[in-house]
C-alpha cells in the first residue's frame, strides 16, 4: 500500500517535472529566439544596438540573481518560520540590527555604483558625433516619415538642389555609421529600429541627436513608440541597408526627377489623374508638380503643393507603403534559393518564386514585380486600410476615384522607379 | 476655478480633548491647526506660482513677427501698483495689531484700507492689461502674451481672493463674530495676503524688471 | 486648485449671532447619524473613509472593464473589436480612471479611515474639509466619466503629450473633461492632503512621538507632503492646456515657440512623485500587517520610516527618466540616470527589512499575509525591471514598449494594489465588524497571484521582443500572438478575482449573522486601532490613550516574566475600551461641502458648453463657501457619542501570567517633536 503511494507520487512528480520542464522550454524558446520577431531588442545587428545589448546583458542576470535570492529567501522563511501548532513560544521581540542594516543598504547601493559608471561610460559613447558620418533629418507626421539626406553637409536640409528628400523607407548604406536628426512635424513620434539603436523622440520643434548603423544589407524594421493620436499602432518604420554599391546607385536614380511615361500609355493616362484629382495639391513628384511661385510681396520663392504628403518621385523605388504598412512590391521569400530570387525578380511565377505579400512582417522589395492589390484598395478609399482624421486634414481622404482612374494611377505608380 | 477650496481652517473642534488642538488648543507641534493648515497651503501656492514663473520664462520672447513683447512695459506704472500693493502689507500688519489689542473698530479701518489698496492694486491691473490689450497684445497673440496674461492673471485672481476675504472679515466683525479671542482669523488672513504680496514682488522683479533690463 | 481660495472663516461655536440652524434658509443642521442623509452630510472622518473606499471599488470596475476590453482587442492581430478611435480613448480612460479614481482613492479611504485611529485622535483637523475632499473627488470621477456620454472620452493617453493634446489633433471634448475632472480632483487631494498632514503633526495622543508613529501613518504623511506639492505642479499644466484648448492660448503651439517639452516636464514632475505616492500607502500597510503575522516587531523600524522619507525626498530627482528618449541632452539624460539608479537603493531596504521581520518570527499565513508575501516578491520585480529602465541606454530600447507596462503593472499592481487588497482584509472586521471569509480569501489570493503573473508577466516577453505600448491592434508575423492571447487569459483570471473578492464582501457579510462578532482584535494585532470596538465608536477613543510605545496595544498585551519569557500579561477585554462614552462632543455633520462639491461639475460643463451653465456653477460655489462660513460648526446639542451596549468578546486569548511586567520603553525610540 505505502509501496503503491510511494511509486504514484514518484510517477506524479516526474509527470509534473516533463510537464514543467515542456513549458520551461518553450517559454524559454519563444523568449529567446527571435526568428519571425522583426522587431526584437533581443538581437542587435548594428553596433549601437550590441552597446545597449552589452550593457544590459549582465544587469539583466543581476537582476535575475538577485530576484532569485530574494523569492528563495522569502519562500524558505515562509516555510521555516511557519507557524506550528505545538509550539506556543513569543517569538523574541527582535527590533532590528544595524550593522545588518547599514550593510544591505550599502550592498546594493555598491552594485548600483558599477552599474553607474558603465552606463555613463555607455551614454557617451551613444550620444558621441561621428565627424565623418552621413546625416540625415527624420521627420515623423501623422502617420508616416520622411528623409532628408544632406548630402552636401552643409547642415541644411531642404535645399532641394543639393539635399534629397525622400519618405516611408530609409535607405543607408551597410557598415556606415548614419547621424539622424529627428523632429515631428505635428506632434511627438519617436524613432525606433530595435535592431539598430533604441529610440529617439521626434518632438515638433527640435532636432534630436541619434545614429544608427548596420553590419549587414538587410531590412530593418520599427515602430513608432511615441502615442501620435488615431493611427499609431500604423505608424511603422523601415530601414534598407545596402551594399555601398548599390546604395550608390540607388543614391544617383534618386536624385533624378521623376520618369516620365511613354505618351498614351496607361502610365500617361495615370499622370493625367495624379495632375487633376487632388493627389498633386498633397502629393509632390519632381519634375511633374514641383513649379514654385514667388511670393508677390517679398519675392520667396515657395512650392505649390502643401507637402503634407509623402514624396512620391520614386514610389516604385520603395517596397513599401502608407507608413510601410503595406507593400508595393512582392517581398523576398524567405530562405529563397538564389535561382528562386532570380526567377522572382524577373517576374517569373511570382506566387511561387516570391514571398507571400499578405505576410504582414515580409516587407516589399523594390527589386522584385510590383504587388498591387494593396494600392489598389488604398487607392478606392485609404481610410477603410488605415484609421486617418482624413476631416481633420490629417491623412488622406477618400477621393472617390473610379476604376479605370485606379487602374491608370497604379500603372504610373509603378513606373516611378 | 478653485475658489471651491474654501478650506475649513477655522472650524474649531472645541469638542476635542486638550491634546488635540483648535484655536486655543495645544497642538503637538504648538501651532495651531488652522495657521499649520495656512502654511501648507501657501508652501503648495509656491509651486503653483513657480510652475507658472517658469513657464512664463520660458514663453517671454515672442516668436519674430508675432506681436509686441516686453517692450510694451511702463515700468513706473506698474511700481506705484507694486508699491500699493507692498504698502496693503503694512496696514494688514496694523489690522492685526488692533484685533489682539480687541481694538475691533481699528481692525475694521485696518482691513478696509487693505481691501481698499488691493483694490487700487486690481485696478491697476484691469488698467494695464486694457492698455497692452489696445496695443495689440491680445491673450492668444503670442506665446509672450498667453504666459503674460496667465502669470499676473493668477496673481489677480489671488488678490482678489484675498480682498473678498478681507471684506468678509469686516463683515463678520460687524456680526459681532470677530473678536479679540478670534484674532488668530485675521491673523491668517494675513498670512495669505503677505504671501500674495511676497509673491507680486517675485514677479515684478522676474517679469517686469529683468526683461526690461536685459 | 487653490487660486481663488476663499478665505475661510467660521465661527466660534455657540456665538449667538450663528446660533440659528439654517443661516441661509437652504438646510437645516443635519441630525441624523444613520440613514443615507446622514452619509451624504457626514463629517466622520471614518464614514468618508468608507465612502472613498467604496467609490473607488465601483471605479476599479470601472477602469477594469476598460482593462479588458483592451486585453480582449489585443487577443489576436488586426482585431475589429474596438477601432482605433475607441480604443485611444479606452487606455486613456483605464490610466487615468486606475491612477486618480482607484489607486489614490483607496490610498485616501484607508488614510481618512486608519490615520486618527492609529495617531489615537477623535477625527482629523477639519472635518468638513474632509468631507469637502471627498464629494470633489466624487464630482471629478463624475464629471471624467460622463465624457463616455458626450462624444467619447479623453484619447491622448494617462499622460496626455503636447500636442497631441490639442483642439488641432483631438477635436471632441474629451480632453476637455479630462482635464477639468483632474482639475477636481486634484481639488480634492490638496484639500485631503493639508487635512491629513494637520492632523498627524498636531494631533497625536499624548506620548506618541513621530518615531512612535505606526508605519502607515508615516508613510501615508510622506504621501501628503508629495501630494501638497506635486499636485500645484500638474495644476499648472492642466490649467494651461485647458487656456489653449478653451482660450485659444498658446502655450503648447508650436507653430507659436511652444514648447511640448514643458508639458512634459510639468506632467512628470508631478507624474513621478505620484508614483511613489501610490505605492507608499501600501508600503505602510504591508509594514503594519507584517509583524501581526510574524508575532514580531517590524524589523528596523527607523529604517523603514527613513528610507520612506527618503524615497519621498529622491523622489522628485528622478522625473526626466521619462523622458530619457525626449531629447533633453546627454547631460540630463545622464544624471537622471543615476538618480533613478539609487533611489533604488531606499526601496531595496524595504524589501529586506520585511524579509527581516519574517525571520525568526511565527507565521500565520491569513490571507492579509498572503497579499503582504505577494507585494514584496511582486514588488521585487517590478523594481529589478525598474533599475533596467534607469539605464537611460537600455531604457532606449524599452521606452514605451509592453516592457514598461509590465514594469509599472508589477510596481502599482503588485506592489500598491497588492498591498490594498491585504489591507482590506486585515482591516474589514474593524471597520465592519465582520470578517471576510478566509477560504474565499485564500482562494481571492491565488487567483489574483495567478491572474497578474499570466497578464504582467508575457509582457515583459512583448516588450523586450518590440511591442509598442498604446497601438491598438498589431500584425501577424511580429511574433507577438503567443503572449498576447497568454496575457488576455490572465486578464480575465484577474478580473475573476476581483470578482471573488466583491462576492466575499456580501457574502460573508451574509454569513456574518450566525458567526460570533470577531471581536475589537482578531488579529492579535499590535497598533492601537485594535484597543476600540470593531466597528469603531463615533468618537474613536474615550479616553485618549497614552502612548509608550511603537505597537503600544502588543506592549499592553504582553509582558516579561522574571526569567526574561515573554507573556500575555493582560486580557484583550480588559485593554479595550468599552465603547459606552457618552459625553464626547463630536463636530456636527454638514451638507456644505455636497453643496460646494455639486458647483463644481456645472462650472466643468459650463466651461465646455455654456458660461451661463458656470456662472450657476459659480454661484453654488459662492453659495456653498458662504454658507459653511457661517453654519455654527458644532452643535451642543447634539452628535454626542452614543450608547454601546459592551459587546461579547471572544476569549481564547493566551493564559495570562500572573506577576510578568510589562517591558520598560525602549531607550532607543528617538524623542521628537512633540
Amino acid at each position: 500500500m505505502k509501496g503503491k503511494h510511494r511509486l504514484r507520487s514518484l510517477f506524479g512528480g516526474f509527470v509534473v517535472l516533463v510537464i514543467t520542464a515542456l513549458v520551461v522550454s518553450q517559454v524559454w524558446a519563444s523568449i529567446f529566439d527571435n526568428d519571425g520577431k522583426p522587431l526584437t531588442t533581443l538581437s542587435p545587428r548594428g553596433q549601437y544596438a550590441q552597446t545597449i545589448q552589452n550593457l544590459v546583458s549582465p544587469v539583466f542576470i543581476i537582476a535575475g540573481v538577485i530576484l532569485v535570492l530574494v523569492m528563495g529567501a522569502v519562500l524558505y522563511i515562509a516555510f521555516r518560520f511557519r507557524e506550528r501548532p505545538d509550539e506556543d513560544e513569543i517569538p523574541a521581540q527582535l527590533h532590528g540590527n544595524t550593522v545588518l542594516e547599514i550593510g544591505w543598504t550599502l550592498a546594493p547601493a555598491a552594485i548600483l555604483l558599477v552599474v553607474a559608471v558603465l552606463t555613463v561610460a555607455t551614454i557617451a559613447d551613444l550620444e558621441a558625433r561621428e565627424p565623418d558620418a552621413m546625416k540625415v533629418q527624420v521627420e515623423g507626421q501623422q502617420w508616416w516619415w520622411a528623409f532628408r539626406y544632406d548630402l552636401n553637409d552643409d547642415g541644411v536640409y531642404d535645399d532641394p538642389e543639393n539635399d534629397l528628400i525622400t519618405a516611408t523607407e530609409l535607405v543607408i548604406p551597410e557598415d556606415t555609421v548614419v547621424e539622424i536628426y529627428t523632429t515631428g512635424n505635428d506632434v511627438i513620434h519617436s524613432y525606433w529600429i530595435p535592431e539598430l539603436n533604441g529610440k529617439k523622440d521626434a518632438v515638433p520643434g527640435m532636432r534630436n541627436f541619434w545614429k544608427i548603423q548596420a553590419d549587414e544589407p538587410g531590412v530593418y524594421r520599427g515602430q513608432c513608440t511615441e502615442f501620435c493620436g488615431l493611427s499609431h499602432a500604423n505608424m511603422r518604420m523601415l530601414v534598407r541597408a545596402l551594399p555601398r554599391a548599390e546604395y550608390n546607385a540607388w543614391l544617383a536614380n534618386q536624385l533624378e526627377p521623376a520618369v516620365e511615361p511613354e505618351e498614351g500609355s496607361l502610365a500617361a493616362e495615370g499622370k493625367d489623374v495624379y495632375l487633376n484629382q487632388l493627389c498633386s495639391s498633397c502629393h509632390l513628384i519632381r519634375g511633374v508638380n514641383d513649379e514654385k511661385v514667388a511670393d508677390p510681396e517679398s519675392g520667396v520663392e515657395s512650392l505649390l503643393v502643401s507637402g503634407i504628403a509623402p514624396d512620391l518621385t520614386h514610389f516604385s523605388s520603395r517596397g513599401t507603403f502608407a507608413g510601410s504598412i503595406f507593400n508595393s512590391h512582392y517581398p523576398d521569400k524567405p530562405g529563397a534559393t538564389p535561382e528562386e530570387v532570380a526567377a522572382c525578380r524577373a517576374g517569373e511565377n511570382v506566387a511561387q518564386n516570391c514571398g507571400d505579400p499578405e505576410d504582414e512582417a515580409l516587407p516589399g522589395n523594390p527589386a522584385n514585380p510590383a504587388y498591387n492589390v494593396d494600392l489598389e484598395d488604398w487607392l478606392r478609399d485609404p481610410t477603410v486600410m488605415k484609421p486617418m482624421a482624413a476631416d481633420d486634414g490629417r491623412g488622406m481622404p477618400n477621393l472617390g476615384l473610379g476604376e479605370d482612374q485606379i487602374d491608370a494611377l497604379v500603372a504610373y505608380l509603378n513606373s516611378l522607379k | 476655478m478653485a475658489s471651491s477650496t474654501a478650506p475649513d481652517l477655522f472650524a474649531p473642534m472645541p469638542d476635542l480633548d486638550v491634546a488635540h488642538g483648535g484655536p486655543g488648543y495645544p497642538t503637538n507641534t504648538g501651532i495651531s491647526n488652522t495657521k499649520l493648515a495656512m502654511w501648507l497651503f501657501l508652501g503648495s501656492d509656491c509651486l503653483l506660482f513657480g510652475g507658472l514663473i517658469t513657464t512664463f520664462l520660458l514663453y517671454k520672447d515672442p516668436l519674430p513677427g508675432t506681436g509686441p513683447g516686453t517692450d510694451l512695459f511702463d515700468i513706473p506704472f506698474t511700481s506705484v501698483s507694486s508699491f500699493v500693493l507692498l504698502m496693503s502689507s503694512l496696514t494688514m500688519v496694523l489690522a492685526v495689531a488692533a484685533i489682539e489689542k480687541g481694538d475691533l473698530r481699528g481692525n475694521r479701518i485696518w482691513l478696509a484700507a487693505t481691501a481698499g489698496l488691493g483694490a487700487i492694486f486690481i485696478s491697476g491691473q484691469i488698467y494695464e492689461f486694457n492698455a497692452f490689450y489696445e496695443e495689440g497684445l491680445g491673450y492668444t497673440t503670442n506665446r509672450f502674451s498667453s504666459a503674460f496674461y496667465t502669470l499676473t492673471g493668477f496673481h489677480g485672481v489671488h488678490v482678489t481672493a484675498g480682498i473678498i476675504m478681507l471684506l468678509s472679515l469686516v463683515w463678520f466683525s460687524f456680526r459681532g463674530m470677530l473678536n479679540q479671542e478670534r484674532a488668530e482669523a485675521v491673523e491668517t488672513v494675513g498670512l495669505y495676503w503677505h504671501f500674495v504680496d511676497v509673491v507680486w514682488i517675485v514677479i515684478f522683479a522676474i517679469v517686469y524688471l529683468i526683461p526690461v533690463a536685459s | 486648485m487653490a487660486l481663488t481660495e476663499a478665505e475661510p472663516l467660521a465661527l466660534p461655536s455657540g456665538e449667538p449671532a450663528a446660533a440659528n440652524d439654517s443661516p441661509l434658509g437652504v438646510f437645516t443642521r443635519p441630525r441624523t447619524a444613520t440613514g443615507w442623509r446622514s452619509w451624504i452630510s457626514t463629517v466622520d472622518h471614518k464614514k468618508i473613509g468608507i465612502l472613498y473606499g467604496a467609490t473607488a471599488i465601483f471605479f476599479l470596475i470601472v477602469g477594469g472593464l476598460e482593462a479588458l476590453l483592451i486585453r480582449a482587442q489585443l487577443w489576436a492581430p488586426r482585431s475589429t473589436l474596438l477601432s482605433a478611435e475607441n480604443y485611444n480613448e479606452v487606455f486613456t480612460m483605464h490610466g487615468t480612471t486606475m491612477v486618480f479614481l482607484v489607486v489614490m482613492p483607496i490610498g485616501a479611504a484607508f488614510a481618512n479611515y486608519l490615520i486618527p485611529l492609529q495617531i489615537g485622535a477623535r477625527d482629523v483637523a477639519f472635518p468638513r474639509m474632509n468631507a469637502l475632499s471627498y464629494w470633489c473627488f466624487l464630482a471629478g470621477g463624475i464629471f471624467l466619466n460622463s465624457s463616455w456620454l458626450l462624444g467619447g472620452g479623453a484619447d491622448g493617453g494617462w499622460f496626455m503629450y503636447a500636442p497631441n493634446n490639442g483642439v488641432q489633433f483631438s477635436p471632441t471634448h474629451g480632453i476637455d473633461f479630462w482635464v477639468l475632472g483632474l482639475i477636481m480632483t486634484g481639488i480634492a487631494s490638496t484639500v485631503g492632503s493639508i487635512n491629513l498632514i494637520v492632523t498627524v503633526l498636531n494631533m497625536r495622543a499624548p506620548g506618541m512621538t513621530l518615531m512612535k508613529m505606526p508605519i502607515f501613518t508615516w508613510m501615508t504623511l510622506v504621501t501628503q507632503f508629495l501630494l501638497v506639492f506635486a499636485l500645484p505642479v500638474i495644476t499648472v499644466a492642466l490649467f494651461l492646456l485647458m487656456f489653449d484648448r478653451l482660450f485659444d492660448a498658446n502655450f503648447f503651439d508650436v507653430s507659436q515657440g511652444g514648447s511640448p517639452l514643458l508639458w512634459e516636464h510639468l506632467f512628470w514632475i508631478f507624474g513621478h512623485p505620484e508614483v511613489y505616492l501610490m505605492i507608499l500607502p501600501s508600503f505602510g500597510l504591508v509594514s503594519d500587517m507584517l509583524p501581526v503575522f510574524s508575532r514580531k516587531p517590524i524589523f528596523g523600524y527607523p529604517f523603514i520610516v527613513f528610507s520612506g522619507v527618503a524615497i519621498g525626498f529622491m523622489g522628485w530627482g528622478v522625473w526626466a527618466h521619462h523622458m530619457f528618449v525626449s531629447g533633453i541632452g546627454p547631460v540630463s539624460v545622464t544624471v537622471f540616470s543615476l538618480t533613478t539608479m539609487f533611489i533604488a537603493v531606499p526601496t531595496g531596504v524595504k524589501i529586506l527589512n520585511w524579509t527581516a521581520t519574517m525571520w525568526g518570527g511565527r507565521l500565520r499565513f491569513d490571507t492579509p499575509m498572503l497579499f503582504s508575501i505577494g507585494l514584496i516578491t511582486m514588488f521585487t520585480i517590478g523594481g529589478l525591471s525598474g533599475v533596467s529602465h534607469a539605464i537611460a541606454p537600455a531604457d532606449t530600447q524599452q521606452t514605451d514598449t509592453y516592457y514598461i507596462v509590465a514594469h509599472f503593472h508589477y510596481v502599482l499592481f503588485g506592489g500598491a494594489f497588492f498591498g490594498f487588497m491585504g489591507g482590506f482584509y486585515f482591516y474589514w472586521p474593524k471597520v465592519f465588524g465582520y470578517r471576510l471569509n478566509e477560504s474565499l480569501g485564500k482562494w481571492n489570493f491565488w487567483v489574483m497571484l495567478l491572474g497578474f503573473n499570466l497578464t504582467f508577466g508575457p509582457m515583459h516577453i512583448l516588450g523586450l521582443q518590440g511591442m509598442s505600448r498604446r497601438i491598438y491592434t498589431y500584425d501577424a508575423g511580429y511574433g507577438f500572438e503567443l503572449w498576447n492571447k497568454i496575457a488576455t487569459i490572465g486578464a480575465f483570471t484577474l478580473a475573476t478575482s476581483v470578482a471573488m473578492f466583491i462576492f466575499n464582501i456580501f457574502w460573508s457579510k451574509k454569513k456574518a449573522k450566525d458567526l460570533p462578532p470577531p471581536g475589537p482584535d482578531p488579529w492579535d494585532a499590535r497598533t492601537i486601532e485594535w484597543m476600540i470596538q470593531s466597528p469603531p465608536p463615533a468618537y474613536n477613543y474615550e479616553p485618549i490613550p497614552t502612548i509608550t510605545h511603537v505597537d503600544d496595544f502588543w506592549y499592553r498585551k504582553y509582558g516579561e516574566t522574571e526569567d526574561g519569557r515573554l507573556v500575555r500579561i493582560a486580557k484583550t477585554e480588559d485593554l479595550v475600551q468599552a465603547g459606552d462614552a457618552t459625553d464626547v462632543h463630536l463636530p456636527s455633520p454638514s451638507y456644505w461641502p455636497l453643496v460646494i462639491a455639486i458647483g463644481l461639475p456645472f462650472l466643468g460643463y459650463g466651461l465646455i458648453y455654456s458660461l451661463w451653465l458656470a456662472l450657476l456653477g459659480g454661484l453654488v460655489i459662492i453659495v456653498g463657501i458662504y454658507g459653511w462660513l457661517l453654519e455654527p460648526p458644532d452643535d451642543p446639542e447634539r452628535a454626542h457619542g452614543h450608547d454601546h451596549e459592551p459587546e461579547e468578546l471572544p476569549t481564547g486569548d493566551r493564559e495570562i501570567e500572573p506577576g510578568a511586567e510589562p517591558l520598560p520603553t525602549r531607550d532607543k525610540e528617538v524623542e521628537t517633536v512633540g
